[in-house]
């Protein structure tokens, strides 16, 4: 199987083996073996519940810094609208505008437009569409892996239409080379991000074709900076600031709420989020129900983006500013209309590749071969406790059964059908105990 | 001939709206384990699905057949159910004789069995009134979508 770029590394030596991230995992993609956690990277889809879960602290997020970003020669922040809602009422989006850029951006690109245009993009395809319903949003990259990996007979309901973020990269290049002359790969698009799994969605788009953008940097990257900038600017910077961008009330009500999309109306759409949440409904949508909704607009995260663990505020304070904010700006904006009515009659929206399932240990073998599997591994299950204690290191009692029957795991591995297997596991995690006493003393 | 590999049977409760799904999960369950093309897996779901809810709907209980050889996808629904009168009328799109209450819910839009004849590589059905129906399905391994 290919190798993969992942959102999360396990570091074996802070590791205390205390089975937390292993059994918050919505894919069982961790096992944990001689008392360390191990990732099966085919599996994961880059949510981050395991690093947030973590009592040791020993899973860490792959993030970029601004050193891999500085070798290009104009670089263009694109914010996340979640980067709105984050800051005290005082502070504007130009505020923030500006303190982008003193981070060491040339540019601010905010994908008001963007948006608009990936919102008709998907009425229109909806209209068209002659496939099985619902399709699904493909904003939250934790739903692409997810579907790809769990549901691999969905995959084509996930929408064929790139994300405003990608949009935003491909136009913002088009842009800049030409008002300044550059070549477009001198030019990079940061998305400045709410959640690790953006980062890993433009390091390896699960499309399989190559990101429009180059990189990212978290929301909480680049927080404080603005707030020490900002407390010093005068109007005339500000306004110096605002130059090029939109910040209509598109933008902050994507954030503020995914409902209300004003395109969207028209088609039977519903909003889900929070991983478990969207597992119920996924599930009850290969079982053949929900068959009258059109399009579902899902996201890993409670709330959205702005419950993305990169965010700094918590969700519903996000939420409250991000609302506040949206009182303040104008209801619509004309020029914003004009640009929307332009391009969209000229650009292709479609995603640059199609999402195909995961090749997943399923795969494995000739068809004799796994449907000999799933029968052993029906037969172990029959000699398990079913009490899903994880004590084996595998999540469940069913997930067990599935690794032995791959030959990934031993039966003698549950402490029900082992003594030996309980003394291992005494001497492993005394030796840890120990071990953190000590640290501590 | 070809060889049968795995075979399975699912009661199926009439009437149990709450529980209507079960048995196309399950289906899809073993499908996805044994790894086979997504697109099978969902014309296989799709029949299994149309096929419970007929049971759910309309009948008092029937029993769902899984049959897995190398070559096919076999799916046996037979029901102890009213039967149907006329199985060309049955199997035009949008006939139903569903409920107001079924289409609340969300079913009976007539869709069931033509459905099932669309999705499968060949379709039987027989049915005898005040007896029960019983429907046949296959989607073959090497059909295309």
């Amino acid at each position: 199987m290919p190798e993969r770029t992942h959102g999360f590394k396990i570091d074996e030596e802070i590791c205390d083996g205390r089975l937390a991230c292993m059994r918050a995992c919505p894919t069982h993609a961790i096992r944990v073996k001689d008392g360390k956690a191990k990732l099966l990277p085919e599996l994961c889809i880059d949510c981050g519940l395991c690093l947030s879960v973590c009592p040791s602290s020993a899973i860490k997020a792959t993030t970029q810094s601004f050193a891999e970003i500085d070798k290009f020669k104009y670089k263009v922040a694109v914010p996340c609208p979640t980067l709105l809602g984050q800051f005290p009422p005082e502070i504007s989006p130009a505020h923030i505008a500006v303190g982008l850029r003193s981070l060491g951006f040339d540019a601010v690109w905010d994908f008001a437009v963007e948006l608009a245009l990936v919102e008709r993009a998907i009425a229109d395809y909806i209209e068209k569409w002659q496939g099985p319903f619902p399709l699904i949003s493909v904003y939250c990259p934790v739903i692409v892996r997810l579907v790809q990996v769990l549901y691999p007979s969905m995959v084509d309901q996930l929408i064929h239409i790139q994300t405003p973020r990608e949009l935003a990269g491909r136009e913002l290049k088009q842009r800049y080379s030409q008002e300044l002359g550059i070549e477009q790969g001198d030019i990079a698009a940061i998305y400045i991000t709410p959640c690790q799994a953006k980062t890993i969605s433009i390091l390896e788009p699960a499309e399989g074709a190559r990101s429009n953008l180059d990189g990212a940097l978290g929301i909480s990257d680049v927080y404080n900076e603005i707030l020490a900038v900002t407390s010093t600017l005068g109007e005339e910077e500000l306004q110096a600031g605002l130059m090029g961008l939109f910040y209509s009330t598109d933008v902050a009500r994507w954030s503020a709420s995914r409902a209300e999309r004003r395109d969207r109306r028209q088609h039977r759409c519903m909003s889900v989020t929070g991983l478990p949440n969207v597992i119920q409904v996924f599930d009850d949508i290969e079982k053949g129900k929900l068959r009258n909704i059109e399009y579902l607009d899902c996201y890993g995260c409670w709330g959205g983006c702005i419950g993305g663990n990169l965010a700094v505020d918590n969700l519903y304070v996000t939420l409250s500013k991000l609302h506040r904010l949206l009182s303040g700006l104008p209801q619509s904006n004309p020029q914003l209309e004009a640009e929307v009515e332009r391009r969209y009659a000229t650009e292709d929206f479609s995603l640059k590749g199609r999402v195909r399932p995961r090749t997943t240990a399923n795969y494995i073998g000739d068809l004799k071969e796994r449907v000999k599997r799933v029968k052993t591994e029906e037969a172990v299950m029959k000699t398990l406790p079913g009490l899903n204690c994880g004590l084996c290191g595998t999540p469940d009692c069913k997930t067990f059964a599935k690794d032995v029957a791959r030959g990934a795991a031993r039966q003698e591995e549950c402490v029900l059908l082992s003594d030996e297997r309980m003394r291992q596991l005494r001497e492993i995690y005394f030796r840890h105990m120990h071990a953190s006493r000590e640290e501590e003393s | 001939m070809a060889e049968e590999l795995l075979r399975k049977t699912f009661e199926i409760r009439g009437r149990d709206f709450d529980k209507a799904g079960e048995t196309a999960g399950g289906i899809k369950e073993i499908l996805t384990e044994i790894g086979v093309g997504s697109s099978l897996i969902h014309r296989a779901v799709v029949i299994a699905f149309e096929a419970e809810m007929n049971v759910v709907m309309y009948a008092a209980e029937g029993t769902f057949t899984f049959v897995f050889t190398d070559e096919e996808i076999k799916l046996e629904i037979a029901d102890k159910g009213p039967g149907i009168e006329d199985l060309d009328l049955a199997l035009t799109e949008g006939f139903t004789t569903a409920t107001d209450k079924m289409r609340e819910m969300g079913f009976g839009f007539g869709m069931g069995l033509p459905n099932i004849k669309k999705n499968a590589d060949v379709f039987n059905i027989e049915s005898e009134v005040g007896a029960g129906t019983t429907v046949s399905a296959t989607v073959r391994l090497d059909s295309s979508a």
